[in-house]
């Protein structure tokens, strides 16, 4: 063993002296053997003769005893390399061409890949992440929606699925005492979340049962940036009290760094490190009015236990809890989704399509060097005839061949991944602000694993069928017409021309997906919003309930506000709204109409605002009918109410809404209680993507004073200038108060086309470098040709053809291996039209005005990359021609 | 050439062992040897000698080093290791019941 060893490394690390030492054996034994035949009277060189016939294969001989050596794989390898490398350096055009496009191939592949092992492959941060679900409850009009706080407490109560499950709801805490107040992304959480999620506090621990008894709540567990940046890492930080809401909490827990927000729906907050206060969520009210569900369910299943038979345990506990409430929970099931789905749920169709296109272009830049090399096989026959008379055997050669090929891959791949290292950090920084777990995106070891498994195969795919081929070569013929150079055969011809097709069918399938993913993001900027984003600044505010218990506070609170704000120089209008436009918000409400009835399993229900007088004018929302808020619209007066289209359409379809009367009291006794619908206002949608606005209606502030506003501010200049005014404003009412998420409606209405717009990024991104190394591979093909037919141009010219008659002839030819490119790359895009649907928006993936363009594209292309040689045969000279035959 | 037998590599190993007993040899001579001591029946080609020493060098049955022939050249000499020896012995015996076997299935045939 260690004998074998020591061999292997002598054979191994002494490489030249034991070549050297075999030469002279095999010497000293073939000059013995002549000795030999001279002793038994044969003239010297007949002696010679017959020793070198009874010799056999020098090379083999020694090519065997390399391989019985035990190392030959090993220096094989680096022989081949070495002379691959020196074959390499003296065509520098051609190595450079090769290594680069295979660089920025293998290079976006690599990137892409880092996004997809981010996102999709790298287990949730989490112990035994495969355990944790989210718990929703779905119907057939609300397919996710959160729980309601009484049925969480009986599904804790009753389940046997689940080790622990738990609730949370976003409540955001403005954080006071020590410098300027900021607000803090903040949850409400049940004891044992933390639990659930499999995380402990790095100090103290987290919420006891004893915490959601209202009244125990001003407790509060707090993140490690928090603790941190703004309480020095104090050590003796459990137990202290700080001001949140002007209440004091008492510290109880520091969550360690890494505690990631695991997403949620309902007022989501992004993946991460994003959530700094946790505060207990009190069960307060009575348990027998469960028809408002604004908490969010998250659970660890028992092991082996799956989520379908979780789901199916929920579901009978949600039918019991139905039976002993007679109220409408019978409508909904439960609905259990992995965390994982959750998380990844809306990224992963995307990353796959992306996967799918920059997969695409390293098939085309595979088919491109494949064909580089063939071309170039050709002209080396005479060098691969020469190592194969001397003995080699063909396997060699391939070998030799195939090595050469990976040399080029990794080298391609090596500077791939130096171009990865930059693509992802470009990637991140324009990944959509929502994505999820872009902070997990890097160049990690699987990266660098996927990047070297890429490089190897691309170089065996590339380089095996050139390499097979050039062993085919016949010594004899190779030698014999060594001396004319290019002797490529028609099937040679054929297999080139077919890869070219290829390269252009498949990079017309990324051009047709590009030119969707731009329809679609035009569609989207181009789409009506419904309101005006430009010239509208917005900031969000939250009164403390502790300061502001009375609604005539918080009612008077933003009149004072917003007075305030339109004297600014400059604003135009500025109005105050429980939320902005495309920013998630989903609260729902049900209501009745006066002299209606809904329909056996219907019923009326809405998405309700709040909003101040000039809100609207401020959005630039538009007035259909009746007329907008008014101050007089007060606590005393009659109550008003105004409803979107949308809603007006649906409930009111046919008649005049304005004047009609809705409450929200099942059983109105009081003119007080019935609300009278004062305007119709122009739709806005969820998203700038969602099929239609869901109908809507809004409440005066004045008449349902809401803490927690978004104001609206519009300017006749850059809105910009107006955010002092409003910081002053807001200082002037309450010192104490923090003005949070200050934006441009125009930052918040790009941000929600984001993901569009990266996508076609992307995509455009990579069908160009598609076309580019497809048209590389057309003008290596054409050019190829127009060097073999040179003599036939020749003749041409000498029998009368003039110079744009073989222009021609080369542009028809690039045009026949571009047409049944396209077609093929038309009849993909159509089978694959599935994949992208759900990307696309307002455009059919088999739109005719796409096809049609980038099959334009594509001929306009091929048309471009053949003029150069085109011109070239146009340009031959019969005498020069004819007479090198 | 006629009447000479290529011998299979595990035959050709024993052989090769069997021609070392005696002392170091090199190639040529282990050769020149076996083709002496078979009465020109075994001719191992240099195809399959040389091979055969670097495999068995390999596996530590025989080693080399460089010497000098009788006619004044440096030679790679090859001798038994003492794992050859035992080797030898080994291989020696398999094939002597090897081919007693066979020679009674002969007989008895």
């Amino acid at each position: 063993m260690l004998d074998d060893l020591r061999y292997r490394v002598r054979a191994l690390f002494h490489h030249n002296q034991v070549e050297s030492e075999l030469d002279e054996e095999l010497r000293f034994h073939f000059d013995n053997e002549i000795q030999k035949y001279i002793a038994r009277g044969m003239t010297p060189e007949q002696a010679r003769r017959t020793a070198r016939m009874a010799f056999g294969g020098h090379e083999q001989t020694k090519e065997d005893c390399r391989e019985a050596r035990g190392t030959s794989f090993i220096e094989l390898t680096l022989d081949d390399a070495r002379y691959a490398i020196r074959q390499l350096i003296g065509n520098p055009t051609f190595s450079i061409v090769m290594i680069l496009t295979l660089a920025l191939s293998i290079g976006a592949n690599s990137a892409i890949f880092s996004v997809i092992n981010g996102v999709l492959l790298k287990r949730l941060p989490y112990p035994e992440p495969e355990r944790l679900v989210r718990i929703f409850l779905s119907s057939r009009e609300f397919p996710k929606f959160p729980l309601n706080p009484w049925d969480f407490l009986d599904f804790r109560a009753r389940n046997h699925s689940f080790e622990a499950i738990a609730a949370f709801t976003r409540g955001d805490v403005q954080l006071s005492g020590e410098g300027e107040p900021v607000k803090l992304n903040g949850f409400g959480i049940t004891s044992g979340y933390f639990r659930v999620l499999g995380l402990h506090p790095q100090l103290g621990r987290e919420f006891d049962f004893n915490a959601e008894i209202p009244g125990n709540g001003l407790q509060a567990v707090i993140s490690d940036r928090l603790w941190r940046t703004r309480f020095g890492a104090d050590p003796g930080i459990i137990g202290r009290k700080i001001t949140m809401n002007m209440q004091p909490f008492t510290v109880i827990g520091v969550m360690p760094a890494g505690t990631e927000h695991p997403g949620n729906e309902y007022h989501s907050v992004a993946y991460g490190e994003s959530v700094d206060v946790w505060w207990p969520f009190s069960f307060a009210g009575n348990s027998n009015f469960r028809g408002s569900h604004y908490i969010e369910g998250i659970g660890r299943l028992r092991p082996g236990v799956s989520a379908d038979r979780a789901q199916a345990e929920m579901n009978s506990i949600m039918t019991q809890i139905a039976r002993e409430h007679s109220d409408n929970n019978s409508r909904w099931k439960v609905l259990i989704i992995a965390l994982y789905t959750e998380v990844v749920g809306t990224s992963r169709q995307m990353l796959l399509v992306l996967l799918g296109a920059v997969g695409i272009v390293l098939l085309i830049a595979c088919a491109n060097a494949a064909n580089l090399l063939m071309a170039r096989a050709s002209g080396r026959q005479r060098e691969i005839s020469v190592r194969l008379a001397m003995g080699a055997p063909r396997l060699r050669v391939v070998r030799q061949l195939l090595t050469e090929s990976l040399v080029l891959s990794c080298l391609g791949g090596a500077l791939g991944l130096l171009l990865a290292f930059a693509g992802v950090r470009a990637l991140v920084s324009l990944l959509p602000a929502d994505f999820p777990r872009s902070n997990d995106i890097h160049v990690s070891w699987p990266v660098l694993l996927f990047t070297l498994t890429v490089s190897v195969v691309t170089g065996i795919l590339f380089g095996l069928a050139p390499a097979m081929q050039a062993s085919r070569t016949d010594p004899k013929d190779g030698l014999q017409k060594a001396t004319r150079g290019t002797t490529a055969g028609k099937h040679q011809n054929r297999l080139r021309s077919a890869l070219v097709m290829a390269e252009v069918g498949l990079a017309s399938v990324l051009l047709i997906g590009a030119g969707l993913m731009l329809r679609t993001f035009l569609n989207l900027l181009h789409l009506d919003p419904g309101f005006k984003q430009d010239h509208l600044l917005t900031a969000t505010l939250s009164l403390p309930h502790a300061q502001y218990q009375k609604g005539e506070q918080i009612a008077d609170f933003y009149e004072r506000l917003t007075t305030s704000l339109a004297a600014l120089p400059g604003v135009e209008s500025t109005g105050a709204g429980s939320d902005l436009p495309w920013t998630g918000y989903d609260e729902n409400s049900g209501f009745n109409i006066e002299g209606r009835k809904p329909a056996p399993g219907e019923d009326f229900h809405a998405r309700y605002h709040m909003a101040t007088p000039d809100y609207f004018k401020a959005m630039g929302i538009p007035l259909l009918q009746g007329r907008f808020f008014t101050a007089a619209d007060k606590k005393d007066a009659i109550p008003a109410i105004i409803i979107n289209h949308a809603m007006a359409q649906k409930y009111f379809s046919g008649i005049d809404a304005v004047g009609k009367r809705m409450t929200f009291d099942d059983n109105p006794k009081k003119d007080t209680d019935w609300l009278r619908i004062v305007g119709v206002v122009g739709d806005v949608k969820d998203q700038p993507n969602s099929p239609a606005a869901e109908p809507a209606f809004w409440w005066p502030e004045n008449q349902a004073p809401q803490p927690d506003m978004s104001v609206a501010i519009r300017t006749n200049s850059d809105p910009r200038q107006a955010i002092d005014g409003l910081r002053q404003a807001v200082r002037a009412l309450d010192p104490g108060l923090a003005v949070a998420d200050i934006k441009l409606m125009n930052e918040v209405a790009e941000s929600s086309i984001s993901t569009p717009r990266f996508t076609f990024a992307l995509v455009g991104l990579f069908a160009g470098l598609a076309i580019i190394l497809a048209a590389i591979g057309a003008y290596g093909v054409i050019s190829y040709t127009v060097g073999q037919r040179a003599p036939e141009f020749g003749l041409r010219v000498a029998l009368g053809a003039q110079p744009g008659d073989l222009l021609r002839m080369v542009l028809a030819q690039s045009v026949k291996l571009a047409i049944p490119g396209t077609i093929i790359g038309v009849v993909l895009a159509f089978s694959l039209s599935h994949i992208i649907r759900g990307l696309i928006y307002q455009v059919s993936p088999t739109d005719p005005l796409i096809m049609s363009a980038v099959v334009a594209l594509v001929l306009l292309i091929a048309l471009l990359a053949s003029y150069v040689p085109a011109r070239r045969a146009a340009a031959t000279d019969p005498m020069t021609t004819l007479r090198t035959e | 050439m006629t009447g000479r037998i290529e011998l299979p590599q595990g035959t050709v190993d024993l052989v090769i062992l069997r021609t070392l007993l005696p002392g170091a040899q090199h190639g040529w001579a282990i050769s020149e040897r076996v083709q002496q001591v078979s009465s020109e029946v075994l001719n191992i080609q240099q195809g399959s000698l040389y091979p055969a020493l670097h495999r068995l060098e390999r596996r530590g049955w025989i080693k080399a080093r460089w010497g000098t022939s009788d006619n004044n050249r440096r030679a790679k000499y090859y001798e038994l290791t003492r794992a050859g020896h035992k080797q030898l012995d080994a291989e020696t015996e398999a094939w002597r019941k090897l081919s007693t076997a066979v020679e009674q299935v002969l007989e008895g045939a």
